[in-house]
């Protein structure tokens, strides 16, 4: 073991003496960029020993910089080295490099420098790498230790040798240099902003072997300060170097700079796209059926520690496709785990949500409902395809990695249709689902300093800008919070984007300076204020989706609310669409708001009028629906009988019928004080 | 007496400007570099400052058997050389700009990138007019097509087509591998439009070398949608938000295949067709396109003389 410390110590003794050694003039050849590395850090073209060496002094005896004089002056002196070696790589094949870097057909760039201890090791470790759309520099004895065990290099391979001497790995340091200048707009003598783009832009790492002369190793452990991580494979010890197995080298350098390899094609022997999304099985063209109530079945999706997640691994436990009989029902849990270096167990729902539209994706099977409620089919003409329940592992799998490559970097799924083991795992799946209830009961809009917005609705309602808090689903009931958050991290320059609350205007009417200003802006001007908890002064606008609205009644002193699938008139005189069509396309109509369900439980619900006292009449659906959580949360105020004086379509529709009734049970909103 | 119009306006932002086409000093072989865009207002109202004069660009292509047969009809043989093509819309035809398709790409298996290559090179060699060109529209070759004429146009200054959400790389990293620019084509669509912008901008392709196209649907095919969604990129720039703040260009490509230019008596065929692209392109003027692209090469001169008497009068300011 070299210990990397003592090694770079006195090799930059070294370094300098080799530096010292140089004179005469000397350049590179076929670049707009002089020596690269030295022009990119100091703004200066090198062409002698003496400025070399000044060069060397100003930047405080920087070693990339004497590396890459030493290695212009060698290569002006001794000539070109023969073939295979590259030597310098001039700009206009620098230019494609960087074209393929931007373009996606190279995700990222790696070095391999030193001495393998076999041959086959740094062949399995290339194989890997060009597997992995990675292009891939060598420098030292791997070259022809590669050679020798037959693997081809060259720039057609995607296997650049760039010299005999792990010195010549500077190569691949002005090569990142140039990349930055070129496409980064990085100035010269920038260095700055050369190393926050080296760090944050460039997706490239290092593996060595052992074999590195101390100088060598001097420059190497430079690579760190550009962000560039060394993976030792043998022989060193210290500093940053991280110490890894040969196998697992690629996996680590990937993952270090997060480099996600995209899987497009799924292996499973059924098409699987949204298009299918629509497709329903029904019973006689169904094989098999999991859950909806004929056997138990759940689904969950857990954040696990990376070393309880293998990617890519599917699991079936219990009875395969092939031990079921035609048209019976069978138990399934579908367990999901997944590892993300910036995942958060918040997100798990949002992304356990997905495993619904991941499965309606496959052309031959379906699902419905969530959590413990699940129902999939598969179908007959899937399975006589060769689709097996452990397909549907594999594409959740891929459809996980596909549509969060930023996320999640490892996803393991098991299936299990043992019955008596599926009971089992539910029972703890119930636990988490309540502790996620909970959590997310528990969040209120002064927990946070952020909200979140969604426009995705602005195709047809072109101003419309909805504001999403905890306490405030958007108006469709469909993102939540949290989704608005995730959605924002998955997708930066999206739908929903983060608002500041900034300053409170009103506290009860739940207005923010940040929110203004961000609705002014994204509804391109049109609305200048946003209350967030009031329907009377300045609503949020409308776009079309709204679960329910919210109507005030003056008469009654309160507010009715109707929801989507009600079709009967309301006491308002209007029916749920005859409303919609008032109230929609992005404009703020007091006295009336597209709301989610979930926002009437919330206590900022009629915040401003006085809460959920108001609530005088809504359809007896929507109040069978809420029956559960509505009674809990009255109960919780001390006002559990106004529940029942909440009239609906069977105690009046007609408002004087609304009146009479409000007025026999007592209503609190009679009591109240005058909306209008 | 003229009828007094106050333009209300509290905008603050300005239409950025892209330059198309490189002289020879400038490394190029163009006879002119242009400038699209600039202003800080809408065409066509008087007062604030309109920005440029709208251009034409003349759209032809490489594979004739992919084009109406409206146009190749009346061009002749000379369709079956994009060079020669190009020659003779320039002598001919005289457009402000060249808008060459290479729609060889767009057969099934196409592998031939050499000649490709070959054929923009022949056609930056036969013309001297600022130059469009449009790749591949299949994901699965914009790589290697993208790169051929990113490569062959180097020091050109092109104007590449067409990046859209979900494939942009290739001709961004062209664009920025070779300097050129970027047409940014969203499906009539603010929101979507900005998003594709910003993409390009997290990829590194400024600002000022994207031009944005919101899609062009003919007139009475889906125009209304496109005047109204380019409307609204003008005003969401004008009002100060910068990741719109390009100029637009528009080619409502379906103009020469509509009903009512296919059914139209052979005999006037002709003559529909340039009615509907002359309509479409001035309304799409109107609504704020910096240039509008055409493909009959009859409807030049219409549209050209409508131009100007709409900027003489007004659009310049005057």
């Amino acid at each position: 073991m070299q210990d990397v410390e003592k090694s770079s110590f006195s090799g930059k003794a070294e370094l300098l003496k080799m530096l010292d050694g140089i004179e005469g003039e000397f350049s590179y050849e076929g670049t707009a960029y002089h020596l690269p590395v030295t022009y990119a850090i100091t703004g200066r073209a090198i062409h002698t020993g003496d400025e070399a060496r000044s060069a060397y002094e100003d930047t405080g005896g920087n070693p990339l910089v004497a590396a890459e004089c030493i290695t212009s002056f060698e290569q002006a002196k001794h000539g070109k080295e023969e073939d295979p070696y590259t030597g310098f790589i001039v700009d206009s094949v620098l230019r494609k490099l960087g074209y393929s870097l931007v373009d996606g057909s190279i995700l990222g760039l790696a070095l391999l420098a030193g001495t393998p201890p076999r041959p086959d090791t740094a062949a399995a470790i290339c194989r890997e790498l060009q597997e992995k759309y990675i292009l891939t520099f060598l420098a030292g004895d791997v070259i022809s230790s590669l050679m020798e065990s037959g693997v081809k290099v060259g720039a057609e391979y995607r296997l650049v040798p760039l010299g005999k001497k792990p010195l010549r790995g500077i190569h691949f340091i002005d090569i990142i240099a140039r990349v930055a200048m070129m496409f980064g707009g990085v100035a010269p003598g920038d260095t700055d902003r050369l190393l926050r783009y080296a760090q944050e832009r460039a997706r490239a790492f290092v593996i060595v072997f052992s074999g590195l002369d101390e100088p060598e190793i001097e420059v190497y452990d430079t690579f760190s300060l550009l962000g560039i991580p060394i993976l030792s494979v043998d022989g060193y010890d210290g500093r940053e170097w991280v110490q890894v197995e040969a196998g697992d080298a690629v996996g680590k350098g990937l993952d270090l700079k997060g480099i996600k390899v995209t899987v497009t094609a799924i292996p499973i022997p059924m098409a699987c796209s949204p298009a299918f999304e629509g497709k329903s099985i029904r019973k006689e063209e169904m094989f098999v059926e999991f859950g909806g109530g004929r056997s138990p079945a759940f689904e969950l999706l857990r954040s696990r520690p990376a070393e309880e997640v293998t990617d890519g691994k599917v699991t079936v436990i219990g009875p395969e496709i092939e031990d079921i009989r035609e048209g019976s029902a069978v138990p399934l849990a579908i367990i999901v785990d997944v590892y993300g270096k910036t995942m958060k167990k918040d997100y798990e729902p949002v992304l356990e949500r997905r495993i619904h539209n991941f499965v309606n994706y496959g052309e031959g099977t379906w699902h419905v409902a969530q959590r413990d409620l699940v129902w999939v089919r598969i179908s007959k003409e899937a399975v006589a395809h060769g689709v097996r329940i452990e397909h549907l592992g594999e594409l959740i799998a891929a459809k996980f990695r596909i549509d969060f490559p930023d996320l999640l970097d490892a996803i393991q799924v098991t299936l299990i249709t043992d019955e008596k083991k599926v009971l089992e795992a539910k029972g703890e799946a119930g636990l988490i689902y309540e502790e996620r209830d909970e959590r997310i009961r528990g969040m209120k809009d002064t927990d946070v300093d952020t909200f979140y917005s969604c426009t995705l609705c602005q195709t047809f309602a072109p101003n419309h800008v909805c504001i999403i808090t905890p306490e405030r689903p958007a108006l469709c009931g469909a993102i939540t919070w949290l989704d608005g958050k995730i959605a924002y991290e998955i997708s930066p320059s999206g739908a929903n984007q983060p608002v500041l609350k900034g300053d409170m205007i009103d506290e009860v009417r739940g207005e923010f300076e940040g929110v203004n200003r961000f609705v002014k802006k994204a509804s391109h001007g049109e609305v200048d204020r946003c209350s967030l908890y009031s329907i009377l002064e300045y609503p949020m606008t409308c776009c079309g989706c709204f679960e329910c609205i919210a109507v005030m009644v003056p008469e009654v002193n309160g507010f009715l609310i109707v929801n989507r699938e009600f079709t009967g008139e309301t006491p308002s005189g209007m029916t749920f669409s005859t409303l919609a069509g008032t109230i929609g396309g992005g404009a703020q109509t007091p006295g009336f708001a597209g709301i989610s369900k979930g926002y009437i439980l919330s206590d900022r619900f009629l915040q401003a009028e006085g809460g959920i006292e108001r609530l005088v009449w809504m359809p007896s659906l929507l109040k069978e629906e809420l029956h559960d959580r509505l009674v809990q949360k009255l109960k919780e105020g001390g006002i559990e009988s106004l529940f029942d004086k909440i009239a609906d379509e069977e105690k009046a529709v007609a408002l004087e019928d609304l009146i009479e009734y409000l007025a026999r049970v007592d209503h609190p909103a009679l009591g109240m004080p005058p909306l209008i | 007496m003229p009828m007094k119009v106050d333009i209300i306006s509290e905008w603050t932002g300005e239409i950025g400007e892209v330059t198309i086409g490189a002289t020879k000093k400038e490394g190029g072989s163009r006879c002119a570099a242009i400038v699209i865009g600039g202003g800080s207002g809408f065409p066509f109202l008087g007062g604030s400052a309109p920005g440029r004069k709208p251009l034409i660009a003349f759209e032809f292509c490489d594979d004739p058997k992919l084009w109406s047969p409206i146009v190749t009809e009346l061009e002749g043989d000379v369709v079956n050389d994009a060079g020669d093509w190009a020659a003779r819309v320039e002598e001919l035809h005289r457009p402000d700009l060249l808008r060459f398709y290479l729609t060889s790409t767009r057969r099934r298996g196409f592998q031939d990138f050499s000649q490709l290559r070959r054929t923009v090179e022949e056609v930056l060699e036969r013309s001297t007019l600022p130059l469009i060109v449009e790749g591949s529209i299949d994901p699965a070759i914009d790589s290697e097509t993208f790169l051929c004429c990113g490569e062959a146009g180097e020091g050109e200054r092109l104007l590449l087509g067409t990046a859209e959400e979900g494939r942009y790389r290739s001709v961004a990293a062209a664009a920025m591998a070779y300097g050129h620019s970027v047409i940014a084509q969203s499906p009539i669509d603010v929101n979507l439009a900005k998003q594709l912008n910003i993409l390009l901008r997290e990829t590194g392709v400024p600002h000022d070398r994207i031009v944005i196209d919101p899609y062009t649907g003919a007139l009475g095919y889906g125009f209304e949608y496109s005047y109204s969604a380019m409307e609204r990129i003008r005003f969401a720039a004008l009002k100060g938000d910068e990741d719109l703040a390009m100029p637009m260009i528009s080619s409502a490509i379906d103009s020469l295949n509509i009903k009512e230019v296919r059914e139209a008596d052979p005999g006037q065929r002709g003559e529909m067709a340039v009615k509907w692209e002359l309509y479409t392109a001035v309304s799409s003027v109107i609504a704020g396109a910096s240039v509008v692209c055409v493909r009959h090469p009859e409807t030049i001169v219409p549209l050209r003389s409508a131009i100007d008497s709409l900027w003489g009068k007004t659009g310049g300011g005057d």
